[in-house]
């Protein structure tokens, strides 16, 4: 244990010597002259170009190679993800990389499910087996009756797979599980999704609200670094949340909000700042559609009200409202992120995306900018017929129309395998992702589990799916492969490129190659593409070579304005029915949803039960990354277990002490109880992503509490995406 | 090797209000130096104040060795293996540590451990190779808050000497650790 290195006296007297360093200013020598040494280059050392994986932002990387082993990874300073940063995470990939917990051969299962008795294979056997296994299935039940759940840059490899096997079943679970009802809620409002790298300009931001939008841990490089960019320029940020996290320590105005009841929140801003006439006039009148219905509509919630349901002060709600109106057009209130929380989630982003309306901080700076992406003409991997079967989740359906076919519901997906019901799907194939942690209920997708016939994991660790699994193909890591280049929008529009390293450590094969091989030992005929001949015709198309991105990594290709109306290049302009920022939803009067978005009040837990919260820690991704154990070294492997001091005390749990987690009779491993002030009584927070049965995992296995083993597992009936924060538990003494 | 260029003087600076305790710099740093298990060369110190009665504040304070002018481990090694450069750095010469620990509690910092893998103590080197490279340290390069600033602070086209500059001129607060021992740290703290 290495305790605290100074501790809260040491720092106190440390501060009291302020001034001592101003003294010792006037004596620092004015010598001139002194020009650091210039890098020379080193024997037996080379490096590559890549994009960190270690979770989904893309860092761009070099990875410093001395004598053939990967020493150092450091960030490319000229990559828009994120200017030559990275964090943690990208750090630790060095271990990840040479972790002898790896899977290092193809395994094929050979004993009970579960029991973990697996035989090593070759590839060649390990490939025909799924080959057969797939056919015979295919034969049985139909090509519907495959699924996919894969998530990262090998993702598309699995999913054309699929697709050529002949079925529309495929997942990618980011939609469902995190951003799924924020990008509809947005795009029924401006007719534009958010995305994946959020478009809201900290830097130059006034104001920044955020909502449990914790920036700070649930951390991407870029957003973060433009976050803390905007805080030292002096932005007024507002941070919203049952707890007080790291970000809300950058924040100027913290509201412990009762969780649940977020929405109360802004629509008593709303309400205020209509009532007020503060808003930005000029942008609500000439470029929004239903502003006299919304206003009416709004107009029961007021500032009162809203305090009442959200236990913050009526002050601090109209404070708040004043500070992003002094601001705007220079604002934004963050659309926020894993906006997966009560199951009405779409129209709570409406809710978010109407106040951003009534601030007119459309594309200028500080506010929402515009994503500058760029087209060309890329190369296809492979060529296939699209399959014909109607998907079995129901994304793009009668009862889903907006649900894209192109991501799926990864939540429905598994339920209808749990349960059979749509028609048989018996063959399901898993890449980059581990279902049992990621949906609302482990029960459920253990049931789904338990129904297929074949089960097939392409991972670089044994989770606790792939534990499961079948079959067990090993990917190469991101150090190790090839992969096609990708081309990525923030302010600027960029390609970048990922290169082996080092050749694998142990016998793994990267996704695309995995793909191709597989769906050659099924017999179909189409061919794809190796990845280097994808990128020398990627190259091609862009105009560029291969030699620069080798050198680079990035290539800059386009740099038009990301705040074009505020340039005054455009006017706003906005792809909905009425060509303007919708506050009453055209779309949503069409599919009778709606129009315009009201309080709904969520469940609560009862007088002994908390709501239970769960979100990142910076240091970790998704449950991918607990076992590397640099990363673990950092919280001693802890699992923190957040929960108010009353609360606490009424329970007999001190700091620091063992607890669990209960629900309806079922007990998570101890996790360590930390008792503070600063979250709210009703909930208790725990880090995302602990809990690991599987025995593959050494260092993590047993440690922690699962979150799926206690979340609410809720659709929202908009988006079709889940809800995960209405699951209540109760605490034990371990 | 790296020997000492006695024109310059290292030294760090950690802009506090921009560091977002996200521990990048601490896992460059092991990976950089390949320090083992669970130490760590450079910390973050979280410290959440006050009561509930007052208004809620978290400050992240980061720290490793501050290569001090006046260093009491370099005053206790018995073998001269722990000492202080012309160029400002507090090194270590593993050949020359015997390993006795005299150093570890002298360090009133606590910024010394005992490496087990290499039987010797350890701490920051402001990674000597790499600013002889040219190089910033690594965990300054990592550094997404862009919380730690690095250079020569004899030179005052420096980025650390800009930085202490332009904080005396805002009249930021700016402080080192412990001033009362008298050890004359070379790590700056600065808030606005
Ligand atoms: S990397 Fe920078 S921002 Fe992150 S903890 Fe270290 S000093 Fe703070
Ligand atoms: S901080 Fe500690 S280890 Fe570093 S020079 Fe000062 S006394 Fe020595
Ligand atoms: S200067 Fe180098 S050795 Fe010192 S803490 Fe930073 S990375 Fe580690």
């Amino acid at each position: 244990m290495t305790k605290c290195r100074i501790s809260r006296r040491r720092f106190i007297q440390g501060t009291a010597s302020v001034g001592a360093a101003l003294a010792s200013m006037s004596s620092f020598r004015l010598l001139t002259g002194s020009s650091p040494a210039s890098a020379e280059p080193q024997q037996g050392v080379t490096y590559a170009q890549n994009w960190c994986e270690m979770c989904f932002w893309k860092c761009g990387l070099t990875a410093k190679v001395v004598d053939g082993k990967v020493k150092k990874l450091e960030g490319q300073p000229d990559c828009p993800s994120n200017y030559g940063k990275l964090c943690a995470k990208g750090n630790a990939g060095v271990f990840q990389l040479y972790d002898p917990d790896r899977l290092k051969t193809p395994l094929i299962r050979d004993g009970e499910r579960g029991s973990g008795k697996f035989r090593k294979a070759t590839w060649e056997e390990a490939l025909t087996y799924v080959a057969q296994k797939t056919n015979e299935l295919k034969e049985k039940y139909g090509p519907e009756t495959f699924s996919i759940f894969a998530h990262g840059s090998g993702e598309h490899s699995f999913v054309e797979l699929v697709e050529i096997i002949g079925s529309p079943n495929y997942c990618i679970p980011s939609y469902a599980q995190c951003t799924g009802s924020r990008d509809i809620g947005w795009a029924l409002s401006y007719g534009k999704a958010v995305g994946g790298k959020e478009p809201v300009d900290s830097q130059n931001s006034k104001c920044i609200m955020l909502l449990g939008r914790n920036i700070v841990e649930a951390l991407h490089v870029g957003e973060m670094q433009d976050f803390v960019e905007g805080v030292a320029k002096g932005a007024h940020v507002i941070y919203v949340d049952p707890r007080f996290t790291k970000t809300a320590a950058k924040a100027n105005q913290y509201m412990m909000i009762k969780p649940g009841t977020d929405s109360a929140l802004l629509l008593g801003m709303i309400n205020y700042i209509i009532e007020k006439e503060i808003y930005n006039k000029n942008f609500v009148d000439g470029y929004t559609h239903g502003f006299d219905l919304f206003k009416e509509h709004v107009a029961e919630y007021t500032v009162e009200w809203a305090s009442q349901i959200t236990e913050i002060p009526q002050t601090e709600i109209i404070k708040a409202a004043e500070k992003l109106c002094e601001a705007a057009p220079h604002c934004y209130i963050h659309p926020g992120r894993r906006l997966t929380r009560y199951g009405n989630d779409t129209q709570f982003t409406r809710i978010v995306a109407c106040l951003n309306m009534l601030m007119g901080n459309w594309e200028v700076r500080g506010g929402i900018y515009r994503t500058v992406g760029f087209k060309y003409d890329a190369p296809h991997m492979v060529h296939f017929d699209k399959p014909y079967a109607d998907r079995a989740d129901g994304a793009g359906s009668e009862e889903f129309p907006l649900g894209p076919k192109n991501l799926g519901f990864a939540n429905k997906l598994m339920e209808h395998i749990a349960n059979q019901d749509v028609y048989p799907l018996k063959g399901m194939f898993v890449y980059g992702c581990n279902p049992l942690h990621h949906h609302g209920s482990t029960e459920m997708v253990k049931k789904a589990l338990e129904n297929t016939e074949l089960l097939v994991t392409c991972e670089i660790y044994m989770t606790d799916t792939a534990w499961l699994s079948d079959v067990i193909l090993p990917e190469s890591t991101y150090l190790e492969r090839y992969d096609p280049v990708i081309s990525t929008g923030r302010r600027k529009g960029y390609i970048q490129f990922r290169e082996p390293a080092v050749n694998p450590v142990f016998d793994t094969k990267g996704g695309w190659e995995i793909a191709a091989q597989l769906s050659a030992a099924m017999g179909h005929e189409n061919e794809f593409l190796d990845v280097r001949e994808y990128n020398r015709l990627a190259f091609e198309a862009l105009g560029i070579t291969e030699e620069y991105m080798k050198k680079h990594g990035v290539w800059v290709a386009n740099e038009s304005t990301p705040y074009p109306v505020e340039d005054g290049e455009e006017e706003p302009s906005f792809r909905t029915p009425s060509g303007k920022a919708e506050f009453y939803s055209n779309l949503c009067e069409h599919f009778s949803y709606p129009p315009m978005p009201s309080y709904e009040e969520n469940p609560v837990p009862a007088e002994d039960e908390f709501r239970f919260l769960f979100g990142r820690l910076s240091f970790h991704t998704h449950a991918r990354t607990q076992n590397n154990a640099w990363l673990l070294a950092l919280h001693k492997s802890e699992v923190p277990l957040w929960i108010h001091t009353d609360r606490a005390k009424a329970l007999g749990i001190k700091d620091g002490m063992q607890v669990r987690l209960v629900k309806e009779g079922f007990k998570s491993n101890p996790c360590t109880a930390r008792v503070v002030d600063y979250i709210h009584p009703q909930a208790v927070f725990l880090p995302y992503g602990f809990g690991h049965e599987t025995k593959g995992l050494t260092r993590i296995t047993g440690k922690g509490a699962r979150t799926s083993d206690f979340t609410s597992n809720l659709t929202d009936p908009i988006s079709g995406a889940a809800g995960f924060h209405n699951g209540f538990v109760k605490l034990e003494i371990a | 090797m790296y020997s000492a260029d006695k024109t310059k003087k290292f030294a760090m600076a950690y802009i506090v209000d921009r560091c977002v305790d996200c521990k990048a710099c601490m896992v460059a740093c092991k990976a950089e130096w390949q320090i083992p298990d669970n130490d760590f060369r450079t910390h973050i110190d979280t410290g959440i104040a006050p009561a509930a009665t007052e208004r809620l504040s978290m400050h992240f304070l980061p720290h490793q060795c501050n290569h001090c002018d006046d260093a009491p481990c370099v005053t206790v090694c018995p073998t001269k293996a722990s000492h202080k450069r012309a160029d400002g750095v507090v090194d270590i010469d593993n050949r020359k540590c015997v390993g006795c620990r005299y150093c570890i509690p002298s360090c009133p910092y606590n910024a010394r451990f005992f490496n087990n893998q290499l039987g010797v103590a350890d701490k920051c080197t402001f990674c000597l190779p790499r600013i002889y490279d040219g190089l910033m340290p690594a965990c300054v390069t990592t550094c997404p808050g862009r919380a730690r600033v690095f250079g020569d602070i004899n030179d005052p086209e420096s980025e650390i000497s800009k930085a202490l500059k332009d904080a005396a001129d805002n009249r930021y607060r700016v402080w080192t650790l412990r001033k009362d021992l008298g050890t004359e740290p070379n790590i700056y703290y600065i808030q606005k």
